[in-house]
């Protein structure tokens, strides 16, 4: 009965710590969908593709968004022709690169800073190789699902069309045309505009309402996800044997894997994984923390659904291999030669 | 059902009062563990602000859409798109249960049953939590229980504090790997939630050299002084107890 009320108490305790930065997160990613242009900072980023993926990975910053309010920025990024570097970059950097997760993180570990700063670190390091490694493959439709490849062509006009804009013939508006190439003519100086965040051209008091559906919506997805994070974190922490925790927890290579496995499997938010890593903090190793810090916000079940809405599957596998692989090795190297 | 609600359909309908009943009650339980203290039981005094604003929040929130929707005939015709794990009404009643739940539910501090099995100690291990704080000038009785262990993290040798005056307040926690004769004093340390709660603790050595009259998880002041002792093949600091003044248990248990 004590355990029972011990697990109730650890679980309501990561509710209630979590919940307000799961809100501020939520907050900030409703209120990038309907108010950021994307275009513009695809215009300043270099084209040099080290450069590129390092400049992705950093745009969380402005994008404080956790891993399910980045693939649709992601999405909209690649479809507005950013280069392939810079996009994987952001996907995979920003859910942890950013204030909102630089907060949390530090409010979680203020007594061991150093794993603050080595998660962000190790995320900008890892975003940034992963990204230039799929710079290799300049063009990424073959990569991406074939809506979001035909996106990055062509205009969605319906979707164009329930904002009220008056939908021309095609050859009735000005500009170059590519005939021939598909069903509709392709205008080319009108490629960036066609994709462009739709929402941006609503007006003020609809995108409000919008952000506020928006911000319950991802309240609820994600906060069940929470709750479903919270409940095994109590139940671990209560009902597995302090040994069985402790050889596991101790081993600098079990436990790295397990915390890597269970990064993937709990799928929790990043705005509040720092929380649920801290009541593993007593006994699991510093790399193995990182680990599970580094890896949850790229590649967990929850973002294979959401990244099988932009990439099919083979780039999702190799997406994951190398960030599983870096993470490991970041992990390792942590264990043995800084902790 | 009121007129308003009829051109919502179904299962859109549901999951409306799913979303709304499930915000609502997740605010009201941040701001109701706020007011009656039982937050105190579960984060550190210095994010307690941040559990509350998002409880108003989430009230405010609610009060907002349930006044949107009472002037609007129907549901949003477009959602922005969104994958999850599982289906939203499923996510919903998650939540729902869970803050309906937590209202009815009390949160009891750790106690000696946690801190065995998070195993009990007078330094703090390579993983876990280093506190950094560290007051050298304090006055020995003036330590808490906490800063003794701060102090004997950074000098741990026992013989230097042997003789010096104790008096600290925690909880009674009956060590297997102690004879009759002793007990432990301990307190669980929170650094961010109850989640991060690790327990440390001294042993003590009882007056009258019988632990049966202080039963576990009864919350002391000791008094006395230090002494060095051979305890469990360790040679480790000992408080030598004078007095053990029972004390009611603390509005906030943890020590930060």
């Amino acid at each position: 009965m004590n355990q029972l009320n011990n697990a109730l108490t650890l679980f309501f305790s990561l509710l209630v710590e979590a919940l307000p930065f799961l809100i501020i997160g939520v907050l900030f990613s409703s209120a990038l969908l309907l108010f950021v242009d994307e275009r513009k900072l695809i215009a300043v980023v270099p084209k040099q593709a080290f450069l590129a993926a390092l400049a992705g990975s950093l745009i969380g910053f402005l994008f404080p968004v956790c891993e399910c309010g980045n693939v649709p920025v992601a999405r909209r990024l690649i479809t507005q022709g950013a280069p392939s570097a810079m996009a994987i970059g952001f996907l995979l950097a920003a859910p942890v690169v950013n204030p909102v997760v630089f907060w949390a993180t530090w409010i979680a570990f203020r007594d061991q800073p150093e794993i603050v700063f080595l998660r962000i670190g190790g995320s900008l390091l890892i975003a940034t190789i992963i990204g230039y490694v799929f710079s290799t493959q300049a063009d990424l439709r073959p990569m991406l699902q074939p809506t979001v490849a035909r996106a990055m062509l062509l205009p969605r006009r319906s979707g164009q069309a329930k904002l009220g804009r008056p939908e021309l013939a095609p050859l009735l508006q000005s500009g170059t045309f590519f005939l021939g190439q598909s069903e509709q003519p392709i205008q080319l100086d009108a490629l960036g505009a066609a994709v462009v965040n739709p929402d941006l051209a609503r007006p003020i008091p609809e995108r409000l309402r919008l952000m506020l559906d928006n911000v319950v919506q991802e309240l609820r997805e994600l906060g069940g996800i929470l709750v479903i994070g919270s409940a095994i974190a109590a139940i671990v922490q209560t009902s597995i044997p302090r040994e069985v925790i402790l050889g596991l927890g101790q081993g600098p290579v079990t436990s790295i894997l397990a915390m890597m496995i269970l990064a993937v499997v709990v799928s929790i938010c990043s705005t509040v994984d720092a929380f649920f890593a801290l009541s593993f903090a007593a006994v699991f190793t510093t790399g193995s923390l990182l680990a599970f810090l580094v890896l949850g916000p790229m590649v967990d079940l929850k973002n294979i659904a959401l990244l099988l809405t932009v990439f099919r599957g083979r780039a999702i596998f190799y997406l994951f291999a190398l960030a599983g692989q870096l993470t490991f090795l970041l992990a390792l190297l942590i264990n043995f030669y800084v902790s | 059902m009121n007129a308003s609600f009829r051109p919502f359909k179904g299962f859109s309908r549901l999951q409306w009062l799913l979303d709304m009943a499930a915000i609502l009650a997740w605010g009201w339980l941040l701001v109701q563990y706020w007011l009656n203290g039982k937050m105190n039981l579960l984060l550190h005094p210095n994010y307690i602000w941040l559990a509350y604003s998002a409880g108003f929040f989430l009230l405010a929130l609610g009060a907002i859409k349930l006044l949107q929707s009472l002037r609007r005939s129907r549901p949003p015709a477009e959602q922005l798109q969104h994958m999850a794990l599982f289906p939203s009404g499923l996510s919903s009643l998650i939540l729902l249960a869970t803050a309906l739940f937590g209202l009815q539910f009390t949160p009891q501090p750790f106690a000696s049953e946690m801190a065995l099995n998070r195993g009990v100690g007078e330094t703090l291990t390579l993983t876990r939590s280093q506190p950094q704080a560290f007051r050298a000038a304090i006055k020995p009785e003036s330590r808490s229980l906490t800063d003794w262990i701060k102090t004997l993290n950074v000098y741990p040798e026992p013989d230097a504090y042997t003789g010096q005056k104790v008096s600290v307040e925690g909880f009674t926690i009956h060590l297997p790997n102690l004879p009759e004769s002793h007990l432990g004093i301990a307190r669980f340390v929170i650094t961010c939630c109850a989640a991060d709660a690790y327990p440390v603790g001294l042993p003590v050595k009882l007056p009258d050299g019988d632990r049966t009259a202080y039963p576990p998880d009864k919350w002391f002041r000791v008094e006395g002084e230090m002494i060095t002792e051979t305890l469990d093949n360790r040679r480790q600091l000992v408080i030598q107890a004078k007095s053990l003044t029972d004390i009611p248990t603390p509005k906030n248990p943890y020590a930060s």
